[in-house]
């Protein structure tokens, strides 16, 4: 997982290049470098740590083409050497990469008795000895003849001082897209890197070759062929990809969640029709009524797919199956009659891209659920519906799960046709309605979450429990409040908590409990009791109904929610409020985590 | 030429309560759009690059709605103790002559253009106003200001102080001064700069509006759709009747025999009928559903409120996300209303309710009355007595 950038046209390269790659640096932020042609000659600066190192180490060039990159590290450590662009043996060939190449150690071998030094640890150097190697007359034939040989994911960009005026780039399973501008164009893994510059993209598709000048975009298929290619027009706006006033992209998103809830239900829903309605694709696909329905995801969408699960069970009673899209790729069991509903926030993620494939192939029904139209996912899957959440910055997920765990539920009502009447139909879309003026409640409570996050900073270990739909969002809650706060958490379903986790409990282990006023409240008050022998703080997220939980709980973070199914997207927020405060107060970098990229575009 | 512009933002407005509960006054909407928004596309049209919006009282309202604007630098300031004293949040930003707008007054972009090309180094916009004395009250002497006096009881002067200047950077220190004396406001920096013999010009504002009370709201928002044209971006069933100007914002749907007069604005994903009966002048947010054979005549319908079948709602404003059903009346008509201990008898007015109510079938609620945020209203009550937010009456 890293970034790539690449620029030719009329501006500053230097200055363009750099100031895109601070919007990829999510992908990865563990050193950066750029390579420029000035004066025909090859120069490259690289810097381990966060961009503004690198920014400070680069002297002021008057360049108008290069090449850019921000690395998340995967094969070899973290140092200049191992940072891009790589160079080839002779310092006129430079290549940037995102991607994995398998056989790199064989071509290693190949190329070292050929003559070829080696300077880095990375898979991504042998890329720029094959071009060396077969380079006569055209980067572009040398390209070519450079991805025959590799195996392996990549998005690339090339830079040559033997063809000063062009870049070449490259695409197979990692995301690629051109951006054309007036006089300039562009090369880069994500267009949010872009759209200050030009809304208008082309979106490479696996085993094509761009080659870009400051006045011209050639496309070429796997066979060399020159082809033709529509060009989209973005309607993100720039602004949406920055912070606005807002410390943290994490609080801006969660903030934005009354909107983007508006935005995934907007003309999909209608409580005078009493109807659900989504693209034709997707609607002639449910058509079909499935048998069974299989979910696959990795991370915060495994977690929205574990909720969706639920829903689709308890109101259509359809079996549906969940699975990590890594494990399925390879061990699931594929079975013709069932539908296949993929989710994946940037619609990239390898392993996700990889089951959905492995589906599709074995002739199941594909869906994708997703953030990013035209990302690869949309184009594998047969239907595609977007959570139109907007652009997604922060690394840990918030707007985007809640907008799938709706997605999945407007989902599970459309495969609840036999099952349920129209009147609960209406009470359910009413419920929907009023999720974002939930949400909104939640947002206003903001301070008291903060004061139950004082509560946990200095904890070494925190527990969520919770039992139906709220299990996974326990799971949900910890994962946020590890992977940004970088306490250690677990989620539980409270009635496991006895079968072992229980020796993990001491007076200094705070336990967040969910309490929904459904059938199994008695129960859930009964866990935390049993919590509360063991002298452990309770932290209660209950209905603002429950009149009862203050008997029972230290703390009460409050919910406004008529629905025990839908109340989770309110508690949802309270989760990632209280995780986001937890995390500031500890100092950490929020929109950073250690370790950690946005979208996992590498096995 | 001027290219930056201050926006305070940051005040509650308590007197606008309920509906300052949750947002700064700024966020008040006017036709669909905040107060704020209408300062900075004014700003941004009359020529200023960036603008520097000072917030603070509940300043994620204010950064989430503007999310998609550029070029504007938000500056919190911690305590709203004045408009002097917010200018000075605004000091790290600006080293040239500059721009100074309250966010919660509606200003035309005519205006803030002269403003910025009139010649003298210090200038203020007034406006003639026919109630001043709860103004600045501005006293001119060849049109420039020879005093200025904070809500005087005697009034010789019918113009009144906009809040909208221009300064030379040197303002800062002045007020640093006088801030370290307990001197907040900029009535008061300037009545100061005045005695010291400093020229402050004037400029007369075309178009200023402020709202201060709830049931401003309704004549403001009545004014400014006055402007509108008709524009259709969502769908009409069949045997719809629109007529005069009305808009209607995308993925909004109007079912059949519903009948619309306008001057009416309806927002986006909105869901009205069938049978529905809107007349002059009204404004429905974004989100709304109103269900069938309900009347809404002269209001203001914020985002997101569900209003169910057979309501009567007149000359009344209706917070967002407040939930109604079924056969809901108001009860229009002479009321003497209450804010913060002020006092005001209206001619005809409806009701004003909070954001997010809970109200259950067959209420009625009768002329004046103020129903704060997040109250919930059993069936068949009859509304009598304003109600303090968070109550509920059973």
């Amino acid at each position: 997982m890293c970034g790539i950038f690449g620029y030719t046209g009329f501006r500053n390269a230097r200055n363009v290049i750099l100031d895109c790659l601070k919007k990829l640096d999510y992908r990865g932020y563990d050193s950066a470098g750029i390579g420029v042609i000035n004066k025909d000659e090859l120069k490259i600066f690289k810097e381990i740590g966060e961009l503004g190192l690198l920014e400070k180490k680069l002297p002021p060039i008057d360049v108008n083409i290069g090449i850019g990159h921000t690395r998340w590290a995967t094969h070899g450590e973290v140092s200049i050497k191992n940072a891009h662009p790589q160079v080839s043996c002779n310092g006129d060939i430079a290549v940037v990469h995102n991607g994995i190449i398998e056989n790199f150690k064989k071509l290693k071998e190949e190329l070292e008795e050929k003559g070829h030094r080696f300077i880095s640890q990375t898979d991504t150097e042998v890329i720029v000895h094959l071009i060396e190697e077969s380079y006569k007359d055209s980067l572009k034939d040398a390209v070519f003849s450079m991805i025959k040989k590799i195996k392996g994911s990549y998005a690339l960009a090339v830079l040559s001082t033997s063809e000063p005026d062009i870049i070449v780039g490259a695409r197979q399973e990692s995301p690629l897209v051109v951006g054309i501008g007036d006089n300039e164009n562009f090369l880069t893994s994500d267009i949010t890197a872009l759209l200050k510059y030009t809304n208008r993209v082309i979106y490479l598709e696996d085993g094509e070759i761009c080659v870009l000048s400051k006045n011209s975009v050639d496309i070429f298929n796997w066979n060399g062929k020159k082809i033709e290619k529509e060009i989209h027009i973005v309607d993100w706006n720039v602004e949406a990809a920055e912070k606005g006033g807002f410390p943290h992209f994490m609080l801006k998103e969660i903030y934005e969640q009354p909107h983007s809830l508006h935005q995934t239900l907007r003309g999909r829903i209608s409580e005078i029709e009493r109807s659900i309605s989504f693209e034709d694709k997707v609607e002639s696909l449910l058509d079909s009524y499935p048998k069974v329905v299989s979910i696959v995801a990795c991370g915060t969408s495994f977690y929205a797919g574990m909720i969706g699960k639920y829903m689709i069970e308890q109101l259509s009673g359809i079996p549906t199956f969940l699975e990590l899209a890594s494990e399925y790729r390879y061990f699931g069991v594929r079975d013709k009659t069932s539908l296949v509903v993929a989710i994946t926030q940037s619609g990239e993620t390898a392993d996700t891209l990889g089951a959905l494939r492995e589906a599709k192939n074995s002739g199941c029904n594909t869906m994708v659920i997703t953030n990013v139209i035209g990302s690869t996912a949309t184009r594998i899957a047969d239907a595609f519906i977007l959570t139109r959440s907007g652009p997604e910055i922060g690394v840990a997920a918030t707007k985007t799960f809640t907008s799938q765990i709706v997605v999945l539920f407007l989902l599970a009502l459309k495969l609840s046709r036999k099952t349920i009447n129209p009147d609960e139909l209406s009470r359910y879309l009413s419920h929907l309605r009023e999720l974002p003026r939930n949400v909104r409640m939640v947002l206003e409570r903001s301070e008291e979450i903060l004061k139950v996050a004082e509560k946990i900073k200095d904890s070494k270990s925190v527990f969520f429990i919770g039992r139906g739909v709220n299990y996974p969002l326990s799971l949900e809650g910890a994962l946020k409040l590890k992977e940004i706060s970088y306490i250690h958490a677990e989620g539980f379903p409270a009635g496991e908590l006895k079968h072992g986790p229980f020796a993990l409990l001491t007076e200094k282990t705070p336990v967040i409990a969910i309490v929904t006023m459904d059938k199994t409240y008695d129960k859930m008050i009964a866990n935390i009791g049993e919590v509360k022998a063991r002298h452990s703080p309770v932290i209660a997220i209950a209905n603002e109904k429950d009149s009862e939980i203050e008997k029972y709980a230290d703390y009460v973070i409050r919910f406004p929610s008529d629905s025990n199914i839908l109340s989770c997207i309110p508690i949802a927020v309270i989760l990632q409020l209280l995780a986001y405060h937890t995390a500031n107060l500890r100092g950490c970098e929020i929109d950073k985590p250690r370790n950690l990229a946005k979208s996992v575009t590498v096995e | 030429m001027i290219k930056k512009a201050v926006i305070l933002a940051a005040g509650e407005g308590k007197r606008l309560k309920p509906y300052t509960e949750t947002m700064p006054k700024v966020m008040i909407p006017v036709a669909n759009k905040p107060i704020v928004e209408y300062v900075i596309d004014s700003v941004f049209k009359s020529g200023i690059e960036e603008i520097i919006l000072i917030v603070g009282y509940r300043k994620e309202t204010v950064m989430e709605y503007l999310r998609e604007k550029e070029n504007i630098t938000y500056v919190t300031q911690d305590k709203q103790l004045g408009t002097a004293h917010a200018l000075l949040y605004a000091r790290d930003y600006i080293d040239e002559p500059f721009i100074i707008l309250a966010g919660d007054n509606i200003i035309d972009d005519k205006s803030v253009s002269r403003l910025i090309h009139s010649e003298s180094k210090f200038s203020l916009m007034i406006k003639e106003h026919p109630l001043p004395s709860k103004y600045g009250v501005v006293f001119l002497k060849d049109n420039k200001v020879e005093r200025i006096v904070e809500k005087p009881l005697e009034i010789e002067s019918k113009f009144i102080s906009t809040g909208i200047y221009k300064f030379p950077p040197m303002i800062f220190d002045e007020i640093e001064k006088l801030t370290s004396h307990g001197i907040y406001d900029l009535t008061s920096v300037l009545q100061k700069l005045i005695s010291q013999g400093i020229e402050v010009d004037t400029i007369v504002a075309e178009r200023w509006m402020d709202i201060v009370y709830p049931w401003d709201i309704l004549y403001v928002n009545g004014e400014m759709i006055h402007d509108i044209s008709s524009s259709i971006s969502g769908s009409i069933e069949k045997n719809v009747t629109l007529k005069g100007n009305v808009s209607i914002g995308r993925d909004s749907r109007v079912y059949a025999g519903s009948y619309i007069q306008g001057p009416v604005v309806i927002g986006e994903g909105c869901e009205i009928g069938p049978n529905v009966c809107i007349y002059p002048s009204t404004v429905i947010g974004d989100n709304v559903v109103v269900n069938s054979f309900s009347e809404i005549r002269n209001s203001v319908i914020m985002d997101e409120v569900h209003i169910g079948s057979n309501a009567s709602i007149s000359n009344s404003v209706i917070g967002k996300g407040s939930i109604i059903n079924s056969h809901f009346s108001i009860i229009s008509g002479k009321a003497k209303m209450e804010v913060e201990g002020e006092f005001k008898e209206l001619e005809n007015i409806g009701a004003i309710i909070g954001e997010d109510c809970d109200i259950s079938s067959h209420v009625a609620i009768e002329p004046g009355r103020i129903i704060g945020r997040r109250c919930s209203i059993d069936s068949f009550k009859r509304v009598i007595k304003d109600i303090p937010s968070e109550m509920k009456v059973m």
